[in-house]
């Protein structure tokens, strides 16, 4: 039986997302990957040559790249436990303004407030959390679902 | 030839110099091996390490962490490590998750080594 979240009509979750996603994109990716963490690197590649195409600057590139690498390997590893016939749906639009993805795993989700913050003292060297920290500083908007399996990320070209 | 494909390891009297090999550590194949080899060093080379980071434009949170599992498994064993010369955008990472208080990070390779000999 498929997600039931995956058969949900492409929503935004957030007003606010939704007003910025009312735009004139450049390039919209739809698809549905496999759970593999070397297509997703490719597909990151892909988003990366096209931010450079439409010339956005240096910080902003590693913003979105870093926060692609966390949203889409946590979707493959944690969400789909890198289970190749669980697909990860990938919904991204770019133009020279702004970037925008939603990334859903056919996983059971987590909740994000549950994750420890890793800038406190007691969690600094634990390895989990930082992904989700990282995402939150670079990204303009990071919602997630009810459900925890899927993540929207929005970035405004910040020159 | 060198036993390693993801770092660069030489030794400069009494401290092991590691640089880092790939501009943008994010192949997860390419993480795997770079946390292989950098766990290798603990028993190799037991004392004080540098990770030069002049090389790194780009590090995903999993390569990270292998550098976090490094500095647990070293200082563990009496061993110390610093790292130097990371571009700003490597910094800011470090700076963001508060690792730079975890890390000890120098400016250039000269001065960590410095450090290191002399154990300030």
């Amino acid at each position: 039986m498929p997600n039931r979240d995956l058969t949900l009509p492409h929503l935004p979750m957030n007003d606010r997302i939704a007003r910025e996603l009312d735009h004139q994109w450049s390039k919209v990716w739809d698809l549905a990957i496999p759970s593999d963490p070397f297509i997703g690197t490719e597909f990151i590649k892909n988003v990366l040559d096209e931010l450079e195409l439409l010339n956005w600057p240096d910080r902003d590139r590693f913003a979105i790249h870093m926060s692609l690498e966390e949203a889409i390997m946590n979707a493959i590893k944690h969400g789909n436990c890198q289970q190749t016939d669980k697909q990860v749906l990938i919904d991204a639009r770019i133009s020279a303004a702004k970037f925008y993805i939603r990334v859903t795993d056919e996983g059971p989700g987590f909740n994000p407030h549950d994750v420890p913050d890793p800038t406190l003292e007691e969690n600094l060297t634990k390895t989990s959390g930082r992904g989700l920290k990282l995402m939150r500083i670079y990204m303009n908007f990071v919602v997630y679902n009810s459900v925890g399996n899927q993540v929207e990320l929005l970035k405004i070209r910040q020159d | 030839m060198s036993e390693f494909e993801c770092i660069d390891v030489r030794d400069a009297s009494e401290v092991s110099i590691v640089r880092l090999v790939d501009e943008k550590v994010m192949d997860p194949q390419r993480v795997q091996k770079l946390g292989e080899e950098l766990l290798t060093l603990p028993k190799i080379k037991p004392g004080r390490i540098l990770i030069n980071m002049s090389n790194v434009k780009f590090l995903s949170s999993a390569a990270i962490n292998k550098l976090l599992i490094l500095e647990k498994r070293l200082s563990k064993q009496g061993g110390r490590i610093k790292f130097s010369n990371l571009r700003p955008e490597v910094q800011e990472v470090f700076n963001i998750t508060n690792l730079n208080s975890v890390f000890d990070i120098c400016e250039a390779e000269e001065d960590a080594i410095e450090e290191l000999r002399s154990n300030t």
